[in-house]
Order: C-alpha cells, then structure tokens, then sequence
C-alpha cells in the first residue's frame, strides 16, 4: 500500500507540488537551511500538521480522511496519487493568505491565484481591508524596525533567510522579539494591559498612538536591576559550598606528616600564608600577589606553606563548622586535610628542627575559622604576624562593600538601613566577630596596598592591630616618553580585564552601544575573554605570573589613550590602573573607586568624575579628546613590583 | 506614650504580618502588638500565638459584631479584612492604650516612627495620602491620581489614632460606617474602609495629614519618589529618612508597577528583594495558598462573589439563613442550587 511506497516515491510526488519558499515562510521554527522541506514534510512536518503548501491544509484532509492518516499515509502524497482522481476536497493552508498578500506586497507573483483562494465566506472587500491595514503596519513599523538589530538577536531569523520585519510582524512580536533597541514588546505587554487584551501589535500600536499618548516604550530599568534580580543569598550560597565541599575526602595526620618531610629547610625557615584559594591553581590579583610573595621566599630559601579552603567559601567560617584545607608546601599541593590535622602535622614537624626565621601572613580568612588559624601559626610557634587589605572580608561578608552588589556601601555602621536589605548584613556580625577573635588571639600588623584602603578599615571599625604600614604592590618607574600619535584620529577608549559588572564593565558596554559609529570614538576591550556582539575591537590579554607585563604593553601597542577604569566597588589597589598609565594610557574613574580614584588624584594621570552622568557628558560632548595621547603627550613607565610580605620581613630583619 | 499596634489580616498574609510585626519590634519593642484575624488555621498549621512576632492575637470573632457569621458572610477576604480594622480601633480606644497605630500586613518598618509618635503629640488623627505630589504625564495621572481618586485620597494601609478626643470620634465613627459599609463597590462611592476617610478633613479636627515622603512610599507614589542609600547607611525617600514601605501586591502585578515607576532607581529594587528574601525565609509551606476558612461553605464548595452580594442585598436571605456557610439540607447554598443561582 501506499503508506509503505518507498521514501524515494513519495519524495518524488510530493516535490511536485510542495511549496518549498511557503514552507519555509510559515515555519521559520525550522532549521530548513538545513534540512531540505521536502525531506522534512515527508519524515516529520506532516505529522506535526505543518502544510506543505499555500493550497493544502494537512490538519483538514486528515480531518476530513482519518483513514490515511491511520494507516500512515502522508496526505499530499495520499491527495496526489489517489485523493484528486477520487474527488477528495482540499482545503487551503490557514497560513496562505497573510503569505500570499505579503508575496503580492513584495511584488511577486504567487504561485497561485489570490483571488481563487478567497474564502466563500470573506468578501474581497474585507480582505482589500486588511491587506490594506497591514500594509499600513508595515509601512509604520518599517520607519523604526532595526533589521540589524533584530538579525543580530534573532540567529533562527537571520538563519532562515526571512524578511526580519516580516518576521517581527506575523510572529516575532508575539514571541516577544523586541524590533529595536529602543522598544521592549515583553514591557509594552506589561505595562499597558489593554494593549495585551486588544491582541494588537505593541510596536504598531506604541508608534501610532501610544507615544503620543505618553506611553513608553521600554523601562529602562539599568543594569543593576538584572544584577539585583538575580541575586541569590547568602545562606543559599553557602548551602551551595557546603554541598560541594561534602564530598570532600581529608588525607591523615600520617599523610600529611610524611609530605611536610620534604621541606626544604625541614621547616625551619618557614613563612606560612593563608588565602582564600590554590593560588597556583587560579588567577586573579590576590593570586599574583601569593605568587610573588612564594617566589621571593623561595630566593630565601625557606620554606612556603600555604593554607586555603579546599573548596571556594563564600564567608569566613566559624569554629566548630566544618571545611577542610587545601595545603601547599612551597608550590606543590600535599592534598587536603582537616584544621586540626593541619595544626597537629605542623606541630610535630615544627617542633622535630630547631626553629629559624619563621613567619605568616593572612590574605584572606574567606573559608577559614579564626581559631584554626591561630591555631596553625601556634603549632610553629608563632603568634606574630601579618593581615593583608586585600579585600574588606574583615569588614564584611560582602567583601567588595558592594551593598547587594550594585553599589560601594563604604561599610556603614551594621545595625544601619543599609545593612537591613543588604543580601550580606545578615552576615556581616559573624564577619567582624571572627576577625576580631583573630585580632584578639594574634599579635597583627596590618598591612594595606593603599592609603584609601587603611583609612577606611580603620574608620569603620576598630581591631586591636599590632601595627598598621601601607605597602603598594607596585609602583610607576620612568621609562621614556610614548611615541607621538596623529592629532584627529579617533580616540581609543578600552576597557581592561575581566568583563564584570562589578569592574564597570556594564557602563562601558553603555558608552560602546551610545556611541556606536561615532566617529570620534574607537572602543576596545583588552582581556581574556569578551560576551561579544558589540561594536568594539577585542584583544586577548592575560596577565600571569610569567607575563606579568602583558596588559601595560598591550596598552603601550594599541596605543590606547584612555581606560576606563569604573568599579562600583572600590579597589584596595588596581593593578590594571598602574598596568594603563605604565603603558600611557589616561584613566577614567569615578568617586567609589578606592585607590583608582586615590592614584589619578595624586598622580594626574587621567580623570575623577563626580558621577556617571559626568562620565556620558564627556563622551558626549567630546571632551574627552583632552586625554588624547597627542594632547597628554604621556610618558611611559615600568612597575616595579613589591615583594609583598618578603619585603616586611627584610625591613623587619 | 503607650501604643498599640495592629494589623488585619488572614492566614495567606501571616507571612507578611510576621516580616511587619519583626520590623516593628525591632524598633519599637515597647508596643504593645495585636494580629487582628479573619480566619481559622488551616489544617496541619500548628499556630502557635506564642512563637509569632506579635504579642496577642484578636480573634474577628471576638469583636463581638453582631449575628457574626451572616455578617462576614456578606464581605470578601478584602472587605471583611478591612471592615473589621474599625470595631477593632473602636475598641482598642478603650483598651489603656493612647494612641493606636494601625499598619496592614504587607507593610515593613524601616526606621523608628518615633517622629510619627511626635505627631501624635499635638494631632488626634494621622493619615498618610497616595500622594503628595501630582504627577503630570497622562499614564501616571491614569494610573496613581485617577486611582487615588476611585479608591480614596489617604491610604488606609496605615492610620494612627489617639484613644481620646478627635481620635476616639474618629475611631467610633469609622466602626459604625465599616459594620455596615465596608465593600468594594466603587459605583456606590465604595471601596472598602479607604474612601471613607475621604471625608475625614471635613467631620473631625485635629487631623494631620502626614505629607512626609518617607511614610508609606508604595508603588502608586514612586513616580514622585526617590529613593537613596547613602554611604553612612541611611535609605532617604526624596532626601527625608525612609520610615515605612507598603509592598503593595508581591507577584508579578506589584512588580510591573514598581518597575514602570522606579525605573533606573535601582534602591527600589534592593529593598524589594530585601522583602521578598524575608517573606519567603517566613512562609510556613503547610499554609495552603491563597486559604481562607471563610472562602467556602462547610463542606469545602467555594462561596462565589456573587452569593455573596446576593445575601448581603436580601435581607430576607440574611434572615432565613443566620449562619449562611452551612452546606447541607436547608441551608444558603441548598437554596441558591434549587434556585440555579
């Protein structure tokens, strides 16, 4: 029987009459770049009860023939080999109109009559009508439609081969596809039920009276209501490490006894550290900074051990809660272990040499409890130390000081409003009670990369600390000046490093869409990865402990005059400032920047602006050209980078 | 000053009133604090008064209105919660305490109301309006002016008293209108308790309406307000400390409207997710949601609007059937099937 007609006659038939353009048209679903229609309405596309073309309706002839369906028949191939000699009826695609009127809109002939296909029951005055209306929709939507925009957002558009604005009014809207930047179909729907009610198209609607009845047509809500949006707590946060770190299985005393035996110095000379991760394992600021401070201990000859939360912690931990530790011995990991372990291990060892130049640092108590860590130093007979600013953790659980991650807080007093919808206030006593304990059992000097950073630790709460001192972690040492550039050419703005809201990375990405084909502007964006689709130029730059110079001198290439350096938090220190005006570049900050703002105030190299409205106005106006480099005439710099707590020890020694 | 702070409302909202109550004894743990409720626990809740962040819980039952269950039976949840706000105010003017501070449940405190309690000082009646700048662009005049001008000028979300003078009067005055006038029936001049504090300016003296940006900031008057945090931590609505917030409508209609209002003003934002995380750390899941005891007949049929429109109309059907949420033989609902109604 038919139904069981090899594939290759069926296909055969049913290319006669399949309308590939129609199927296509109606179906922009389907990846039918790809798959060929004919292929696809006789696999699949027929049991779906997809049409195959503008005059056959495959849900009404296996309405009307229930028996060809049963028995597997494709309907078109049924209708075309026995349905037409036998009389059967075909009903027209309910797709086929709005496709033929906009193939007769585009001035092409269809393939069939449009008259012989009007409904008995429609006049071809209503249809007149409503061809005419949607003609007039186009002809509307078409002034603010952005083609561009909307291939760019919609790849299964771009894909297909249909018309975009096409596209955008028979489904796109319904879909909720937005026709333009300007223009949000989920917020007009929104915000303007009636518009729902009415079934209406909103673009058509906004542009033909909802503007000028005052209806707006996207809230702009900014980037921190997405981030706001999508906060999660804390306790789940936690919840979330715990889980990961259950699995976690802790090596022995013995284990770790036996590892501690290849010391260099047999512990003797021995600096212990203290983060919040594998510093060998990861990248990031406080990582480069470990690796710096385990290289000069190892040109000392002593031995390097650091401790850090086997798994990432969000908050620091509290005596009795459970987490093990990741050790490492001057580079290389011995494995992970209980505190008490840790604490016990070191003291036999500690306690098997007679002890010689000793020390520890504290980077970072994210994932530690206090009392282990003091524990740990006094299994090598320490209790005089150093506690690093890396980041606020001793100020807060939202170590940044970035109230629900949207804004600097400038850590207020606890009990304050802020503090009551912040997603870290609930935390923030466990925070302060921990480091106090960690001040109360250990004799700390507290040791700051920036003035910025020490004044506000100190304001906003009082540790007992040993001894305060600032020590950047690099500092500008004159090269020469930069080569001259052409006065004129645009000015190249760039963002540095990672592309993180909490950088300023969404203000950026503001300012490149605002300015996108202003010629007086090139934006480019220097880092290890990029989200892509903007109008920028991307580069790949990452820094490393063996390319510690890569950022200042992908700068000092591009020749790029200004960085935007915006966090909404404020930096302890900013390497990526030093890495810009070593390379020549100007940097552009704002007030909450911390040590950003603090080093373009002192050094002049670049602007403070009062706000981010201050920031649009200058590209707006264009002022910005007086950071150019054939206006500034910058010089160029190395860094000279500190040896961190190694050069402590050396003064102290 | 001794006061007395209470809510109105039913098990679905004993979430919200718990963040509300938590908030006022956190600034106020010298209130004296009462849950006014409408309903019944509802089945594998253990409600325990005593582990709950209020003081006493009034059962509506209690207040002593008349043929009880024929009257709650002529209200809605809405109606009957904001109804039975006025025999309790009434009462309380008698309880030992001199001022009453009603606040709805969905309300939380953000700053002390000592100011507020400074009012109370020199004014009888306090009232706060939707508010207390026009706005000018048609959308939000459709939206908040016109609205406020249907439902009431005051939001009737908060209303502090004295228990003497002006502030008594006022109280037995609105006791007497809500027992018999409490509906949503905005054709008749109506909705609920609120637009009949339309008329308080006119009958009672001693009145303050209380046009300060920082009470009872909701979504109808954000397009007037702004909201900052500063770096010293306080939250200021157009530069005034923020003292209460009305999380009108939490769901997705409450959000449309914040977002449409708020726009950029991302502080909004943050303290709705604030409440949202503190609603939903208190919201015991064995409360089914949307419960109401009194949302249908004793054998469990829900109680249609209209059946109850229909009874408070008839008073031969308020007659005939004193305890109207009887299912069963002779009953309302046995009546209201044998007239397909």
């Amino acid at each position: 029987m038919a139904a069981r007609a090899p594939v290759s006659e069926v296909h055969r038939a049913i290319a006669t009459a399949l309308d590939g353009a129609f199927y296509r048209a109606v179906n922009p679903d389907l990846d039918l770049v790809a798959v060929d229609p004919i292929h696809h309405y006789a696999a699949i596309g027929w049991r779906e009860g997809r049409d195959p073309a503008p005059w056959f309706s495959t849900q009404s002839y296996v309405a009307a023939y229930p028996e060809v369906a049963k028995a597997g028949w494709n309907p078109l191939h049924h209708y075309l080999t026995v349905g037409r000699s036998e009389g059967r009826d075909v009903v027209r695609s309910e797709r086929a109109e709005d496709y033929l009127l906009r193939q007769a809109r585009r001035g092409r002939e269809p393939a069939w009559s449009f008259e012989a296909l009007i409904a008995a029951d429609q006049s071809a005055a209503d249809l007149a009508d409503a061809s005419e209306a949607r003609l007039c929709d186009r002809t509307l939507a078409a002034r603010e439609f952005d083609a561009a925009f909307y291939l760019a957002g919609n790849a299964d558009v771009a894909k297909s081969g249909l018309d975009p604005l096409d596209h955008f009014l028979e489904v796109g809207w319904r879909e909720a596809r937005d026709p333009n930047a300007r223009f949000s179909v989920k917020d007009y729907l929104e915000t303007y039920p009636d518009i729902a009610a009415d079934d209406i198209n909103p673009f058509v609607h906004f542009l033909e009276v909802g503007r000028a009845e005052g209806r707006v047509g996207r809230t702009e809500l900014g980037f921190r209501y997405e981030i706001i949006k999508r906060l999660v707590p804390l306790e789940a946060r936690v919840a979330a490490a715990t889980r990961a770190a259950a699995g976690v299985q802790p090596g022995t005393m013995a284990v770790l006894a036996k590892a501690l035996t290849g010391a260099r110095t047999g512990l003797a000379d021995l600096h212990i550290t203290f983060s919040h991760d594998d510093y060998t394992a990861n990248t990031g600021g406080v990582q480069l900074c470990l690796q710096r401070e385990g290289a000069r201990i190892a040109a000392l000859g002593r031995d390097h051990l650091h401790v850090f939360p086997a798994r990432p912690w969000p908050v620091v931990r509290t005596k009795g809660q459970a987490g093990h530790l990741g050790v490492l011995l001057n580079g290389k990991p011995l494995g992970v272990f209980a505190p008490g372990t840790v604490a016990g291990a070191l003291r036999k060892a500690a306690a098997a040499v007679a002890p010689g130049r000793r020390s520890f640092a504290i980077h970072s108590l994210l994932g530690h409890a206090a009392d282990e860590t003091a524990d740990i130093v006094a299994a090598a007979g320490l209790g005089a130390g150093f506690f690093w600013l890396h980041d606020f953790a001793s100020l807060c659980a939202g170590f940044h000081l970035l109230r629900n991650d949207v804004e600097d807080c400038a850590a207020p007093p606890p009990e304050s409003p802020a503090c009551g919808i912040c997603v870290y206030g609930p935390w923030r006593a466990r925070h302060l009670a921990e480091h106090a304990r960690l001040f109360e059992r250990l004799a700390l000097t507290v040791v700051s990369p920036s003035q910025p950073t020490l004044d506000l630790w100190k304001a906003s709460w009082s540790y007992p600390a040993a001894s305060e001192v600032i020590l950047p972690h690099a500092v500008l040492v004159d090269r020469e000046p930069a080569p001259a550039t052409p006065a004129g050419r645009p000015l190249r703005l760039a963002f540095a490093g990672m592309p993180a809201a909490h950088k300023g990375w969404e203000l950026f990405r503001e300012l490149v869409t605002k300015h996108d084909g202003d010629p007086r502007y090139q934006f480019l964006h220097l880092g290890g990865r990029t989200p892509g689709g903007l109008p920028l130029a991307f580069h790949k730059v990452v820094v490393t402990g063996t390319r510690p110079r890569a950022m200042q001198d992908a700068i000092e290439r591009l020749e790029i005059d200004a960085v935007l350096i915006w966090p909404l938090c404020r930096e302890t220190f900013s390497f990526t400032a030093f890495e810009a005006v070593a390379g020549g570049a100007a940097v552009i900050t704002g007030p909450d920047s911390g040590n950003v703002a603090a080093f373009v105030e002192s050094s002049g190299h670049g602007r403070v602006l009062a706000d981010e409205a201050a920031l649009a106005a200058l590209l707006d106006t264009g002022e910005i050209v007086e950071l150019a480099r054939a206006r500034r005439k910058p010089w160029l710099y190395d860094l000279a980078f500190s040896g961190l707590t190694v050069d402590l020890l050396e003064s102290v020694a | 000053m001794k006061v007395l702070c209470y809510s109105s409302f039913t098990f679905s909202y004993l979430n919200r009133a718990r963040v509300l109550f938590q908030t006022v004894r956190r600034f106020h743990p010298d209130w004296e604090t009462v849950a006014l409720i409408t309903d019944r626990p509802p089945p594998g809740f253990d409600f325990d008064p005593a582990r709950e962040p209020f003081d006493r819980v009034v059962w509506a039952d209690d207040l002593g209105v008349p043929d009880f269950a024929g009257w709650l039976f002529k209200h809605d949840v809405v109606e009957v919660c904001t109804a039975v706000k006025g025999p309790f105010i009434h009462q309380a003017c008698a309880s030992g305490a001199d001022a009453v501070i009603y606040l709805d449940p969905d309300t939380a405190l953000f700053a002390s109301l000592a100011p507020l309690e400074a009012l109370l000082e020199t004014h009888d009646i306090v009232l706060t309006p939707h508010l207390i700048d026009p706005n000018d662009d048609p959308a939000s005049i459709r939206d908040n002016d016109l609205s406020a001008s249907r439902t009431g000028i005051f939001n009737l979300g908060f209303v502090a008293i004295r228990t003497t003078g002006e502030g008594a009067r006022f109280a037995r005055w609105w006791n007497d209108r809500l027992l018999d006038w409490c509906y949503d029936d905005m054709p008749q001049g109506m909705f609920v308790d609120q637009r009949w504090c339309d008329h308080v300016p006119a009958l009672f003296d001693k009145l303050k309406v209380l046009r300060d940006p920082g009470y009872n900031v909701a979504s109808w008057n954000l397009s007037q307000r702004t909201v900052a945090v500063g770096k010293d931590g306080a939250i200021t609505v157009n530069g005034a400390p923020l003292r209460f917030w009305h999380f009108t409508k939490l769901g997705p209609l409450g959000d449309i409207m914040t977002r449409k209002y708020a726009g950029e003003n991302f502080p909004v934002y943050e303290i709705w997710s604030w409440y949202k995380r503190q609603v939903a750390q208190v919201t015991d899941p064995s409360i089914p949601p949307r419960w109401w005891a009194y949302g249908s007949y004793s054998d469990g049929a829900p109680i249609d609007k209209a059946h109850r429109v229909l009874y408070r109309q008839r008073e031969d059907l308020q007659a005939a059937f004193p305890d109207p949420f009887r299912a069963g033989g002779g009953g309302y609902r046995q009546w209201l099937e044998r007239e397909n109604l």
